[in-house]
């Protein structure tokens, strides 16, 4: 399938950028040394910190891809194929992203629901791809997308956590669900992160699809 | 002798369509029946690629076959459009030889009277 | 030359004439199958393998003259065709009033100075703007190859053909094989292991040029194509031009250059202002 294979050429693609990787995989990893005295804080910027990384990750595939689109679209792919294979690649890889923090956090720090720091992670990863994809979709220069998914974070973190711009902010559920874990919250904030991270994959990858599908439009001439 | 090149064509998809219009024949046979007949002894180099371009302009129609000897062959078969052009070009080709032959006859005759006087 | 190679090398050579890979492998079995009814070898039957080949497909195209035969050989069937083809932005008119026809085995060129719209007009024939007005009409396979960033920066060439051999329905390793014979055609033998960025410009052009051409399309647009060839792939590049028409394709190419005016039937010159009207001119 089509999708399968845009996904493995996009995992291969991103691994060779050496540089990109390794500041971008660092980067969680310094936001959690920095505060690491203070164990929930430190795992709540890290987390953050693990949505960014994918995110910035997924607004450089997609604009490094930017130029081949519509080449393959004339050759026969379908939008879903080359949207859903970057978007699958990413996921994979912010998989593997979160799945390594988990590891770290579990064994070097003390939280109060430890189980629960996985998902924690794997919820900002998984809402971090398709945001990336959004913002690369709007954005077609990786600087000035970087710098908005920079903003993004920015914000997200400094915002007042009870206002009404943190709750719209694509994090937010990542921060809610880090109170779930780590400072053992009510049930009933779990429930209100997984809404508020399902509404924000759908709505982020609907609008990518949208937008791609606008864009890699390729008008059916009928035959002569 | 081999003909050159586009009197060859000519004839050689002629002479293909006649012994297909006969009996279905696959492609060795009919080069060893061309040679036989004693038109030329056409190599497999040209044979086979003209019996693919009547293939492809609809003439003949292949079909495999198993042979005696054991491995399918293709065997071609003439198709309507293949006798239609049979027929046509078959005229043709008559009308050609008679006129070349009358020709010649004059010729032969004129210098054999040349010759008597 | 063994004989077992040569109906590989039959297809090899079938392939790089143009052949569409279905056909190529259909007539290197028959062939292989005539030089077994035959009882002789395919080389001592049929000669160098690489030779037959070409013979074979000129061949397959020519219509037999003499008594038989006669008239000019049919036109291809048309691929592609413009009529009163309009764009505008806003206000700014950048095409009017275009007229392009194009049939199989005939070459294109559309040339104007810059900015007069000839890349706008190669992305409507490709169908990737709509044009304000007029009809195109434009077969299905089609294969684009743009003047610039066609390529993923950090792909390799093999990369490159397994991607586009995807979005065409190949195999992985039919698009690369296809791929690297296609290269091979132009004088060039990727090197495993490296990303397009490390390649040089008239490389790359290969590169785009072998990706526009991996779905065996039956008309290729290209958008000056050879910016960064140096003297002897733009030969090269002609020659495959020519070798696309022999093989009944169309090509319509994007160009400020134009080269031997023999590969080319007509000419479409959009003039030095965006703007009034044009029809190719034939050759």
């Amino acid at each position: 399938m089509t999708a399968v294979v845009v996904a493995g050429l996009t995992l291969r693609e991103v691994t060779r950028r050496r540089a990109v990787m390794v500041l971008l995989i660092g980067m969680p990893l310094a936001f959690y040394l920095t505060r690491r005295d203070l164990p929930g804080q430190s795992t709540r910027m890290l987390t953050l910190g693990i949505g960014w990384a994918v995110a910035t990750l997924t607004l450089f595939v997609v604009n490094a891809q930017r130029g081949v689109d519509p080449r393959l679209r004339l050759a026969g792919a379908s939008v879903t194929a080359l949207v859903g294979g970057r978007l699958l690649a990413m996921t994979a890889a912010g998989v593997g992203l979160a799945g390594g923090y988990w590891g770290l956090v579990a064994v070097l720090q003390d939280v109060r629901r430890p189980w629960a720091i996985g998902p924690l992670m794997l919820v900002s990863a998984l809402v971090g791809v398709p945001f990336g994809s959004l913002v690369g979709a709007l954005l077609p220069r990786e600087l000035e997308g970087a710098l908005a998914l920079l903003t993004v974070v920015a914000v997200q973190m400094l915002a007042n956590p009870e206002g009404l711009l943190a709750e719209v902010m694509p994090f937010w559920s990542a921060r809610e669900l880090g109170n779930y874990a780590i400072d053992a919250t009510a049930v009933s904030d779990l429930w209100r992160a997984l809404l508020h991270a399902g509404a924000t994959w759908t709505l982020a990858t609907g609008l990518t699809v949208a937008l791609f599908a606008r864009r890699l439009r390729v008008a059916r001439y009928p035959e002569p | 002798m081999v003909p050159s090149r586009p009197w060859l064509h000519g004839f050689l998809d002629l002479c293909l369509l006649a012994m297909l219009g006969e009996r279905s024949d696959y492609g060795y046979g009919l080069s060893q029946r061309l040679a036989a007949s004693g038109v030329a002894d056409v190599p497999g180099g040209t044979l086979y690629p003209a019996l693919l371009r009547l293939e492809q302009q609809g003439l003949v129609e292949p079909r495999w076959a198993s042979s005696e000897s054991g491995p399918r062959r293709k065997y071609y078969d003439l198709t309507a459009a293949g006798r239609a052009a049979l027929a046509d070009q078959g005229a043709d080709w008559r009308r050609f030889r008679d006129g070349i032959d009358a020709l010649v006859s004059a010729s032969v005759g004129a210098s054999v009277e040349g010759e008597r006087r | 030359m063994s004989p077992d190679d040569w109906p590989a090398r039959f297809e090899a050579e079938l392939l790089r004439l143009g052949q569409h890979p279905a056909r190529a492998r259909a007539l290197a079995d028959e062939t292989a199958q005539q030089a077994v009814e035959s009882g002789t070898g395919p080389d001592r039957l049929f000669g160098p393998a690489h030779l037959y080949a070409r013979h074979l497909v000129s061949e397959l195209n020519d219509v037999p003259p003499g008594p038989a035969g006669g008239g000019p050989p049919a036109p291809g069937r048309v691929l592609l065709r413009l009529r009163d083809v309009g764009k505008r932005y806003r206000r700014r008119v950048v095409l009017s009033g275009v007229d392009l026809t194009v049939r199989a085995g005939e070459v294109a060129a559309v040339v104007g100075a810059n900015g007069c719209g000839k890349s706008t007009l190669l992305r409507i024939c490709a169908g990737l703007t709509r044009p304000s007005s007029g009809a195109v009409e434009r077969t299905h396979r089609v294969g684009l190859v743009p003047q610039d960033g066609g390529t993923a920066d950090w792909l390799t060439a093999a990369e490159h053909f397994t991607l586009f051999g995807a979005a065409a329905g190949m195999a992985p390793r039919r698009a690369r094989s296809a791929g690297e014979h296609l290269a091979a055609r132009l004088a060039w033998r990727p090197a495993a292991g490296q990303p397009a960025q490390e390649l040089s410009g008239g490389t790359r052009q290969k590169l785009n040029l072998v990706l526009g051409e991996l779905g065996s399309p039956d008309l290729l647009l290209l958008d000056e194509p050879y910016q960064g060839f140096d003297e002897g792939t733009y030969l090269d590049f002609w020659r495959q031009v020519a070798a696309w028409r022999d093989a009944g394709r169309a090509v319509v190419v994007v160009t400020h250059l134009l080269h031997d005016l023999r590969d080319v039937d007509q000419v479409l010159d959009l003039g030095s202002r965006p703007g009034g009207r044009v029809a190719a001119v034939a050759r």
